[in-house]
């Protein structure tokens, strides 16, 4: 019965009362459908904002690896609008995700799972279910992450209700990470070899690439002075 | 059918409510029914605040009830007003007792045949959106499991109606949260510019930015999207009152790094 469902989820969501809210929807995302752990990811037509919360080192690592590399299961969740279901990722079915995977696996998650969070037709992020060793959700996890979804997806809208005009509900801020260090080294990197910001940002990805490190860390060098994008060869400095 | 059953079904009832595209004064009178089957009160009434603030009553198990709450509201005194105002529960266990502050609502509840009376709150996250009123026709206090339950309906019903809320404006609230994020974005690479072109860290150069927005009256908004899309040079901007940034400086930095 879906009822039975959502009100054991809203009774552990209205439960209890220490904790951020969006840490707490992340923690009873991960509990109510037996996972090691989850995370939500906002998303826009542009691609991934960053994390919303996560429930454990994994997950966090999990949510960057996404939002770095560009693939993994919440971004096809969102870009698809459907469940995106992979138990092994060490022995995919369909080959996919070949930079998230290894890193991932080295992480410790083993099967991964994307929802997509909507409200109705609005839709704006994914959930993240991860387990530490292989198996597909049975169908009851299955439902319950669906639900969990709807639920969290409702609860993101109504949390942002209360924000300020013009701002970004501070509850959804405490805990997120929306990766505005990228942000503000495309304004350098602009700066540096007069481009626009949308340039600097292509350029930011491509250095991350080539040399195979996080995006966030060479976003880290550049605003820490350690990296300039104005030398020769588009980038020096970068130790390593 | 057990009381327990009926509970739990109650609540089920209020849950299923939220995939559905339901009607709030529905759903709220289902709960003042099921107030009276299952908690063994003579009668159940909820009011919601307005956007004004001001209660209104959203529903009632008889008619004798809606009358005793438009009554409150219009006479500004009882129990559902107080339990709104302090988002506290409420009780008095006899109403003849005079004791409890609504001297022309008292009157009017024991001559609609009521003597006793508990409010509780509907409140999520510290925002009280209504009360739910349970009138008894015997004095006493209510006992503690039936307070539990009917708080339990109160949190529910809550829930049900913000997320409703939430769902109908789902695409003006998604907009919002988008639009605040873009902007906050905006200024991120806002400052990242200003730090690089002026030699400054983050936190001096969101300060030039600020202080330029304050000194030309102009949003923190439309200084950095000038300053992203090239209409506004960098070379332009005010100097913040950082002793780092450089040159006159009319009043004592409000960081001493």
């Amino acid at each position: 019965m879906p009822g039975e469902r959502r009100l054991r989820i809203l009774a552990r969501l209205t439960g209890g009362t220490s904790g951020a809210e969006t840490s707490r929807l992340c923690r009873v995302c991960a509990d109510i459908t037996g996972m090691s752990g989850a995370g939500i990811m906002l998303m826009s037509e542009a691609g991934p904002r960053g994390s919303l919360c996560t429930t454990d080192e994994v997950s966090a690592l999990i949510e960057q690896l996404q939002y770095d590399l560009g693939e993994g299961p919440c971004l096809d969740a969102y870009r698809l609008d459907r469940p995106v279901l992979e138990p092994d990722i060490r022995r995919p079915v369909v080959p996919r995700w070949l930079a998230f995977s290894g890193p991932a696996l080295g992480a410790g998650a083993r099967a991964v799972f994307g929802f997509p969070l909507r409200v109705g037709s609005v839709r704006f992020g994914a959930l993240n279910l991860f387990r530490d060793r292989p198996g597909t959700l049975d169908a009851d996890q299955h439902a319950d992450a669906l639900v969990m979804a709807d639920v969290a997806a409702q609860s993101i809208l109504l949390l942002q209700a209360g924000a300020p005009p013009g701002q970004v509900a501070a509850e959804l801020e405490a805990g997120a990470d929306f990766q505005y260090v990228v942000h503000q080294a495309a304004g350098m990197v602009a700066a540096q070899i007069d481009v626009s910001v949308g340039e600097a940002l292509v350029r930011l990805h491509a250095h991350a690439f080539s040399h195979d490190r996080p995006l966030t860390d060479v976003a880290r060098d550049v605003v820490g002075r350690v990296t300039r994008f104005d030398e020769s060869d588009g980038a020096t400095g970068s130790p390593g | 059918m057990h009381k327990e059953t009926l509970l739990a079904r109650t609540l089920v009832k209020l849950a299923d409510t939220l995939v559905d595209d339901f009607d709030v004064v529905e759903l709220l009178t289902l709960l003042t029914d099921r107030c009276v089957d299952v908690l063994g009160v003579a009668a159940a009434g909820i009011m919601l605040a307005a956007a004004e603030g001001d209660l209104r009553v959203m529903a009632s198990s008889s008619e004798a009830m809606r009358v005793l709450e438009l009554f409150e509201i219009q006479a500004q005194e009882g129990p559902c007003l107080d339990c709104y105002g302090t988002g506290a529960p409420v009780a008095n266990p006899d109403l003849a007792g005079g004791d409890h502050g609504w001297p022309r609502f008292g009157a009017e509840a024991i001559a609609a045949g009521f003597r006793s009376v508990s409010a509780l709150p509907m409140v999520l996250r510290g925002r009280v959106i209504g009360a739910l009123n349970l009138f008894r026709v015997e004095p006493g206090e209510m006992a503690n499991v039936d307070l539990e339950s009917a708080q339990a309906f109160a949190d529910v019903a809550t829930i049900a109606i913000l997320q409703h809320r939430a769902a109908a404006e789902a695409q003006a609230l998604n907009d919002q949260l988008n639009q605040a994020l873009n902007t906050r974005i905006v200024i991120e690479q806002a400052k990242g510019m200003v730090a690089e072109r002026q030699g400054l860290d983050m936190e001096q150069a969101f300060g030039v930015l600020r202080n330029h927005a304050r000194s030309h009256n102009l949003r923190l908004t439309d200084v950095a999207t000038g300053v992203i899309g090239g209409t506004l040079a960098v070379a332009d901007l005010d100097r913040a009152r950082w002793p780092q940034a450089g040159r006159r400086s009319n009043r004592a930095p409000k960081r001493s790094s």
